[in-house]
């Protein structure tokens, strides 16, 4: 037994189906919990509401992505093809009136800048690429993979009590409840 | 979470929507097409001149433009029907509603089988009964070929498929069997409702005949749109066509459907079956088929600027000439970059009063888009035909647009009302109800 001083990660409950769990995050909600998640092996629709998540602020990213692709390919095209090297195909004009043929561009770039912030941006917002979670020391905690469900309170909550929490989450139906401690370093 | 809806909310005989409330709106919009109709139609038939030949166009302008609705709404039928969806299955009813008008629009559309309305709008029925009559012992391609008029051979090659005959057995075609399409598979719907022995074989019957359904769909569309509008200029051709005027059909429904919602439920309709999430995902699809739409008309715009092939630029070059530039200018604007701009954020799809001015926006959107298919054909056309001389723009010809749209949308909203109240607002026996009620997205 190694006698290292571990840092607690929070609690964590485990419930048998995805109704409960729904019913148990919009009590953990009401509870004014901030810092703590649900886990499930499928997508389970309105557990957002449940949860009392906001809405992310990645679309407002990725609006500014798409813009910055936008102007990007205009000054591209602009500059490459009226400015540096003007090329005259089918009797066209080499000026702004040349814009149709940008339009590809304009809008390649648009779709690529908006996919780039949507990636990059969720990433940083998830805190990915990470090596390892806190939560995988729990042994019971595989499961969620096959067939349980869990909610964990995090300890850094400004809720967060070691006596109240695990109450609270005896109440709501949890079994199996585990203090999750760091065991990363 | 809002209230969970259950089968105890779902009224057992459904909603209908009480028809006495809308009598007068059903007296001044059927007044107004029956009599405005009734003189049009006898002005287009026995007319004469260059006010008949602009009045012909404005005619066209006015029909199509309720036709491209009622495309949307037999495409949105069908379309729902096929992917057995359950979101919508509390606004399902209002797309067949909207699609049923489609085959009562042939009352409007008879004036097109004259000849005294066909030599203004195609103007390829003249020549060829001019060339065809000239050399009677030739067979059509041939006398074309050798008329003396040398625009004809353009036309020589496509007799297969441009010859009177085949137009009106097309014409009365579309009518009949898209109709016959739109007319059974709103039936299968509503013999749902008041079965004795509840059921899902109306909803299966329904399925499995959307399937033919939406290639009728397709053809017919496609098709209609060809000979009316894309043949207003026989010479100009585009494989687009068809895919951009259904990307405006999908549009414009979506709008009158999105409008039709929040106008039910404002006088108390469907309250416990639509909620913000149906105009969120109506929404959505109007975003949708607003990127579509510009995608499409860009890409056949872009085929045909970037190839500059004499016999494709004509129709760019006449709606880039003098004032038409504007209107082609405006409608990327204002068509495209507004509507996609505006559509984005979630909050405003589900916001109704925003919605109700914004859908009114895309129609208005779109009955411009119609007017740049079609109107400025008008000044060639009606300044050959009567003058002997092609003009860009008739003056005062805008008088006849107004009152043709006014005559003809009186007579649409007439037939939707009709639709409206002739069964239940939203299929109360369909086992999906409760999904769509419930649903999230």
């Amino acid at each position: 037994m190694s006698t290292k001083v571990r840092r607690v990660y929070g609690y964590l409950a485990e419930f048998s189906n995805a109704s409960q769990l729904y019913k148990a995050a919009e009590k953990v909600r009401d509870a004014g919990f901030k810092k703590w998640d649900c886990y499930s092996p499928y997508p389970i629709h309105g557990l957002d509401d449940a949860m009392g998540l906001k809405r992310s602020i990645l679309p407002y990213f990725v609006f500014f992505g798409g813009l910055t692709g936008f102007f990007t390919a205009i000054a591209l095209a602009y500059t490459t093809q009226v400015g540096l090297y003007p090329t005259i195909v089918q009797g066209k004009p080499a000026n702004i009136f040349t814009i149709p043929a940008f339009f590809p561009v304009m809008f390649e770039l648009t779709i690529l800048f908006s996919g780039f912030t949507v990636l990059f941006g969720l990433l940083a917002l998830m805190g990915l690429p990470r090596w390892n979670h806190p939560i995988f020391a729990s042994k019971q905690f595989a499961r969620v993979t096959d067939d349980k469900f869990f909610i964990a309170i995090e300890a850094r909550d400004a809720k967060f009590s070691a006596e109240g929490t695990k109450s609270l989450l005896d109440e709501i139906g949890g079994a199996n409840i585990e203090l999750v401690e760091d065991d990363s370093e | 979470m809002a209230h969970q809806v259950t089968s105890k909310d779902i009224p057992v005989n459904g909603e209908h929507l009480d028809g006495s409330k809308l009598a007068r709106v059903q007296t001044i919009t059927g007044g107004i097409a029956a009599i405005g109709g009734l003189v049009s139609i006898l002005f287009l038939i026995f007319g004469n001149g260059t006010v008949h030949g602009s009045y012909a166009f404005s005619w066209l302008f006015a029909l199509f433009f309720v036709l491209t609705m009622t495309f949307g709404g037999c495409f949105w039928t069908f379309l729902h029907n096929l992917s057995n969806s359950g979101w919508g299955t509390s606004v399902r009813r209002m797309m067949e509603n909207l699609g049923f008008v489609f085959p009562f629009l042939f009352v409007f559309a008879i004036p097109f089988l004259f000849p005294g309305v066909q030599k203004y709008l195609w103007e390829w029925m003249s020549s060829y009964d001019t060339a065809v009559k000239a050399r009677p012992n030739l067979g059509s391609s041939e006398a074309l070929l050798r008329s003396d008029n040398a625009h004809d051979h353009l036309l020589a090659a496509k007799t297969f498929y441009l010859n009177p005959t085949f137009w009106y057995f097309r014409f009365i075609g579309f009518f009949l069997l898209l109709g016959f399409f739109i007319w059974l598979v709103r039936k299968f719907s509503i013999a749902q409702d008041t079965e004795k022995k509840p059921s899902t074989d109306n909803l299966f019957a329904a399925r499995k005949h959307s399937s033919w359904a939406m290639i009728v769909f397709g053809v017919s569309m496609t098709f209609l749109a060809l000979d009316w509008v894309m043949a207003l200029d026989y010479s100009w051709f585009s494989t687009m066509f068809g895919v951009y005027v259904f990307a405006g059909s999908a549009l414009s429904s979506m709008a009158v459907l999105i409008l039709t919602g929040i106008f039910l439920q404002k006088y108390g309709y469907l309250k416990n079956v639509v909620t913000r999430e149906h105009y969120h995902i109506m929404g959505k699809l109007c975003f949708a088929f607003t990127v579509f739409w510009a995608y499409v008309s860009f890409s056949q715009f872009f085929l045909i600027w970037y190839a500059n092939i004499t016999e494709e630029t004509r129709y760019f070059l006449l709606r880039n000439t003098e004032n038409w530039n504007l209107v082609s200018l405006s409608l990327v604007f204002m068509h495209f970059a507004v509507p996609f701009l505006a559509l984005l954020r979630s909050d405003v799809k589900k916001n109704q009063k925003f919605m109700i001015g914004f859908c009114c926006y895309i129609l208005f959107m779109h009955a411009v888009d119609v007017y740049h298919m079609i109107i400025p054909e008008r000044g060639p056309s009606v300044g050959l035909v009567v003058d002997h001389k092609a003009q860009l723009w008739i003056g005062a010809s805008w008088i006849g647009d107004i009152l043709a749209f006014i005559i003809v949308g009186s007579g649409f909203i007439f037939l939707y009302l009709r639709n409206l109240t002739s069964a239940a607002l939203y299929p109360h026996r369909d086992p999906r109800i409760l999904e769509s009620a419930n649903l999230h997205n």
